[in-house]
């Protein structure tokens, strides 16, 4: 009787202690997996977000990648070109020569931008120098004589142009001109807007536009052309179409004919140049920032293997101490 | 040169600026083409721009002028 009593008490006392040990298990183990759960649930949100960057850089690379393939191939067709249309203008700068420094009572300016972004500094230098040379040429007149019947205008080519000038200039802007290059340029395209330039009746019309040096160069330029009646008042100032003999009831006419096919010809060759320079200024910057990306990508695989390695060694130092704590 | 200069007077009666009278023959110089040089210099007629006048710093209307199947005469 007595034996089963202390029997049934080991027994009683045994459970018990099971299930105290149990508790006490559960008490100490309870705040070390909340631990586990909240550093693998801090865990995954870092390094999710790092993916997500690592993802979102890593496609933007792929992206500029492609673009810079694109202006690459554009850029060898459109330097073909413009190599070709450098041939037409040349005997026109050197029959009538260059002169930027001539003066008008109407000045007639036309940007030559770009209609699309991402291709480098190239539309902000032309803008910038638009600024510079409508101020130069209002100086100009201020130190002369005529300055109250000065009257300068704008031809913006190219929406990114517009975009920069008409924040500034927009009373002086006279026309806007886009997608020139939509279809491609041809000489026909550079007439028709010639003739849109002639009914400005501008006495002098500076074209500025980047001029392609070579793939990794681009120079800002301007060229300027001259109406027939300034023309016939250079000549007469010794510019270099005096050199020649032009006789006859004609001189007018043919100065005429010449002043406009000038213009048409310095158009065409100036929309090819800044077509050209567009595509080379895009694959240069492109490449640029496909390196940068790649950098960034570098840069945030080390950060995700860092943390990722980091919690991990913080999961085994808690399972390892929880162990000891428990062997102990 | 007076053969000249009677042609010129007489398209610029007509109300022609020098460069429509020069393309308006280089269009005629390519249909007189024959197939394999015409298709590729047809290409070469194509006219594609957007434009809008600007008055007191305002946009006006956008015009598009698009003859990208060529003009071939119709240039007037």
């Amino acid at each position: 009787m007595l034996r089963n009593g202390a029997q049934a008490l080991g027994a009683l006392l045994r459970t018990q202690g099971a299930a105290l040990t149990e508790s006490l298990v559960q008490q100490t183990q309870g705040p070390v997996v909340e631990a586990l759960a909240a550093a693998g649930a801090t865990r995954g949100v870092s390094t999710l977000a790092v993916k997500q960057r690592m993802k979102s850089v890593a496609n933007i690379q792929k992206i500029t990648k492609a673009m810079k393939m694109v202006a690459a191939s554009k850029m060898r067709s459109a330097q073909v070109n413009t190599e070709n249309s450098r041939g037409i203008v040349a005997p026109l700068v050197r029959l009538l020569g260059d002169l930027p420094a001539a003066e008008g009572t109407k000045n007639v300016f036309v940007p030559i931008t770009s209609d699309k972004g991402l291709c480098g500094g190239i539309n902000t230098t032309v803008c910038k120098y638009t600024r510079a040379a409508v101020k130069a040429v209002q100086d100009g007149a201020a130190a002369g004589e005529g300055a109250a019947a000065q009257e300068n205008m704008l031809v913006v080519m190219g929406e990114k142009g517009r975009s920069q000038l008409q924040r500034d200039m927009r009373n002086s802007i006279f026309a806007t001109i886009a997608d020139t290059t939509k279809v491609r340029v041809t000489f026909p395209e550079a007439s028709a807007i010639a003739e849109e330039l002639l009914k400005t009746e501008y006495d002098t019309t500076r074209i500025l536009y980047n001029r392609f040096v070579s793939a990794i160069s681009q120079k800002p330029t301007i060229a300027t052309v001259l109406s027939p009646d300034a023309l016939e008042r250079s000549a007469e100032a010794g510019a270099a179409i005096d050199a020649y003999e032009l006789e006859g009831p004609d001189r007018a006419e043919l100065l005429m004919d010449l002043a406009e096919f000038q213009l048409a010809t310095t158009l065409y060759n100036a929309m090819l140049e800044n077509n050209c320079s567009e595509q080379s200024s895009r694959m240069s910057a492109m490449e640029n920032s496909t390196k940068n990306a790649g950098e960034m990508l570098g840069k945030l695989t080390l950060t995700y293997n860092r943390t990722r390695q980091a919690s991990i060694t913080t999961e085994l130092i808690e399972i390892i101490s929880g162990a000891t704590a428990l062997a102990g | 040169m007076s053969s000249s200069a009677a042609a010129s007077a007489y398209w610029r009666v007509a109300g022609m600026t020098y460069l429509k009278y020069a393309n308006l023959c280089a269009d005629m110089v390519r249909a007189a083409l024959k197939e394999p040089l015409k298709g590729k210099a047809k290409v070469r007629e194509t006219i594609y721009f957007r434009q809008s006048l600007w008055k007191d710093g305002v946009p006006q209307k956008q015009v598009i002028t698009d003859i990208t199947e060529g003009t071939a005469g119709k240039l007037s």
